[in-house]
């Protein structure tokens, strides 16, 4: 009889040890990368509906606003190519055309999603990117007649440009935005606690139990995370880096990031990463605004990310040196020892 | 007595007691045998890990990247171990302990991997990313 | 007023008899070093057997429990972590001793429960290591180990205490 006794409380001490706090997780590829939706504290059968309904509205997004493939954005880019006005009966649209002119205007076109044309030349309009630098004087003929998010007009419904060259690539954008879609579903559905990954752009809603989402941040030049660092409810981050998207010519780096003003590669930087509070379009925020980070030379990043308002930002320049603010210093982890780089906190 | 009568008595000695072993019981030993095989593989199929783990009594576990090659003190009960992270690997080099296992143990790499140095209680195990963060920003 | 005097059994004897070996025996194997710590031969654990055996689970119970308690005061473990380990242990094997004390004579013999016991010793041990010494998976490297000197002792274990039932300890009365 005692044992018996014996027998159950053995059992019911390792059943309460196994219990664990359920996420669901769902990965997809989406945007031309992956994207990772990891849902906190909610039935299998709500997440799994709800992170279908998230991925339904990325599909949506990507066939609308894809910079290369069939879009509503390359219709609307081969229109002004061929000199002709594009009409548009969608609000949505309107909308993000405006906060992009508004984005590219306050970074000083540095983020600039005008210049299509030249991601084109340089070979990042496809899957794979082209491995060769284009001539000389193509990239002088785009320069010569440079374009701004300015040349697009808007009249009510309809878009349109007197400048042919320009070519809307909402690369830069179109992740970010999609983090702010993901974070407008989950409170709508009552999902309050998840993280969204959409190719290394996370939004954090809510937490991770009793704890804050960690992210780690993607050593530029390893297979491994350079440090570690907490999102706390409603935050976003977002990192422009050469290490994915590039190419290698005679031993040099061409990246998919080009800046605007010399229409070739930023190579100042292997990568800029900022942090962006809780707001409406803190996820398209923390997209744009990196790439200004990024390419612009290194005596302006500082006092850009002042202008922008960004508190939280790491730079890590090309010779491995890390500029990085002072907020973002107090709360990271490093991962690795960092004693032969030189760290300037901000 | 000649060494093949000796050798006799045992072989009938061992004879005897394998005569206990019935049917049931070889099902049993074969399982416990299974058993070991499983748990084998599984320590052996871990992957390589990227991270390391380091614990010691007096803070909060540090982790660190496995993709860097440096000299690390930490400190612990007895005094400051020294650790050599390189290629991916770590292990302990120096440490105030008298006898020393945790140097002895040499270099580990896969995940759940772990040494102890009980004295100075410093414990560095190499960890999966899940340890570090939920996910990663790239 | 009568004054109750606790009168000791007869079980309450064979179970001190049996208790007291166990223990010493326990307390010889704490004093030999092991190469590896935490691989001990489990002598005891013949004790367990042939009392289980001999007489009842309840005898053999008692005799376990008591001998993990006296053994480790004696020598100085009492709640300690070694301690709880060997409770442990000591639990999570008489809970499946009791389970499989009645298995068909036929077909298993002593040697089944000596490695169904051990077995659970090891279980049992690593639960609480897993839980409050080693909080780590890690731990789980050192599982096959622990597994295969649990096989060997196991039946080490088995055949000496069948060569103790068939004598029945002549020399003692049980």
């Amino acid at each position: 009889m005692r044992f018996h006794k014996l027998l159950l409380i053995v059992i019911l001490f390792l059943v309460s040890c196994s219990q664990k706090a359920p996420i669901y997780e769902h990965k997809d590829f989406i945007f031309g990368t992956i994207v990772d939706i990891k849902i906190y504290g909610e039935t299998e059968e709500k997440s799994e509906n709800i992170s279908n309904l998230i991925f339904n509205d990325f599909k949506r997004l990507h066939n609308y606003l894809h910079p290369w493939e069939k879009s509503l954005i390359s219709s609307m880019n081969n229109a002004i190519a061929a000199g002709s006005v594009f009409n548009v009966d969608d609000e949505e649209i309107i909308r993000i055309i405006q906060d992009n002119k508004n984005l590219a205007s306050k970074s000083e076109n540095y983020f600039n999603p005008a210049i299509g044309k030249l991601i084109a030349l340089w070979g990042f309009h496809q899957e794979l990117p082209n491995q060769m630098v284009p001539k000389a004087h193509q990239i002088n003929e785009l320069l010569a007649n440079v374009t701004t998010m300015d040349d697009l007009k808007i009249n009510q419904s309809t878009l349109s440009s007197a400048n042919r060259n320009f070519q809307l690539d909402l690369g830069g954008y179109a992740k970010g935005y999609a983090l702010d879609r993901a974070k407008k579903i989950l409170a709508n559905n009552g999902v309050a606690n998840a993280l969204v990954n959409i190719g290394g752009n996370i939004i954090a809603i809510g937490m991770h139990g009793d704890r804050s989402w960690i992210v780690g941040i993607q050593h530029p030049r390893k297979p491994s995370a350079i440090a570690s660092i907490q999102l706390p409810p409603g935050w976003s981050i977002g990192t422009s880096g050469d290490y994915q998207r590039y190419f290698m010519d005679h031993d040099k780096r061409y990246s998919h990031l080009i800046n605007p003003r010399t229409g070739f590669p930023a190579d100042n930087s292997q990568s800029a990463t900022i942090m962006i509070p809780p707001a409406n379009n803190s996820g398209a925020l923390s997209d744009a605004y990196s790439k200004p980070l990024f390419i612009a030379p290194e005596i302006e990043k500082l006092q850009l990310a002042d202008k922008l308002g960004i508190d939280f930002f790491m730079v890590v320049l090309a010779n491995g040196d890390i500029l990085i603010s002072s907020k973002m210093n107090e709360s990271i982890q490093w991962l690795e020892q960092n004693n032969e780089k030189n760290i300037t906190v901000h | 007595m000649s060494p093949y009568n000796g050798l006799n008595k045992i072989m009938k000695k061992i004879l005897q007691y394998i005569k206990i072993i019935k049917l049931g019981d070889t099902f049993v030993i074969v399982t416990f045998m299974g058993l070991i095989f499983w748990s084998v593989s599984q320590s052996w199929n871990m992957p390589s890990g990227q991270y390391l783990k380091i614990e010691n009594n007096q803070e909060d576990s540090k982790v660190f990247s496995l993709n860097q090659t440096v000299n690390k003190q930490v400190i612990g009960f007895l005094g400051s171990s020294e650790i050599s992270i390189a290629e991916g690997k770590v292990r302990f080099v120096k440490s105030p302990c008298t006898k020393k296992y945790c140097i002895h143990h040499g270099w580990i790499n896969k995940i759940n991997q772990t040494i102890v140095c009980l004295p100075n209680q410093i414990t560095i195990s190499i960890v999966g990313d899940s340890e570090s963060y939920d996910t990663v920003n790239y | 007023m009568t004054q109750s005097i606790i009168k000791p059994t007869k079980k309450d004897h064979t179970i001190a008899k049996l208790a007291a070996i166990a223990i010493v025996l326990s307390v010889i194997e704490f004093f030999l070093p092991s190469p590896i710590p935490g691989i001990k031969p489990g002598i005891a654990n013949i004790i367990i057997l042939y009392t289980l055996v001999r007489f009842d689970f309840s005898t053999a119970a008692w005799v376990s429990l008591v001998r993990v308690f006296v053994s480790s005061i004696i020598v100085g473990s009492f709640l300690s972590p070694t301690f709880f380990l060997s409770l442990f242990g000591a639990i999570v094997s008489l809970v499946l001793l009791y389970a499989v004390q009645k298995l068909p004579k036929p077909y298993f013999s002593i040697v089944s429960l000596s490695l169904i016991a051990s077995f659970g010793h090891i279980v049992g041990q690593f639960i609480i290591a897993r839980l409050w010494i080693i909080p780590h998976d890690s731990i789980f490297n050192l599982l096959p180990l622990f597994l295969i000197s649990a096989l060997i002792f196991g039946l080490f274990s088995a055949f000496v205490c069948n060569i103790l039932l068939k004598h029945k300890l002549k020399k003692h009365t049980f």
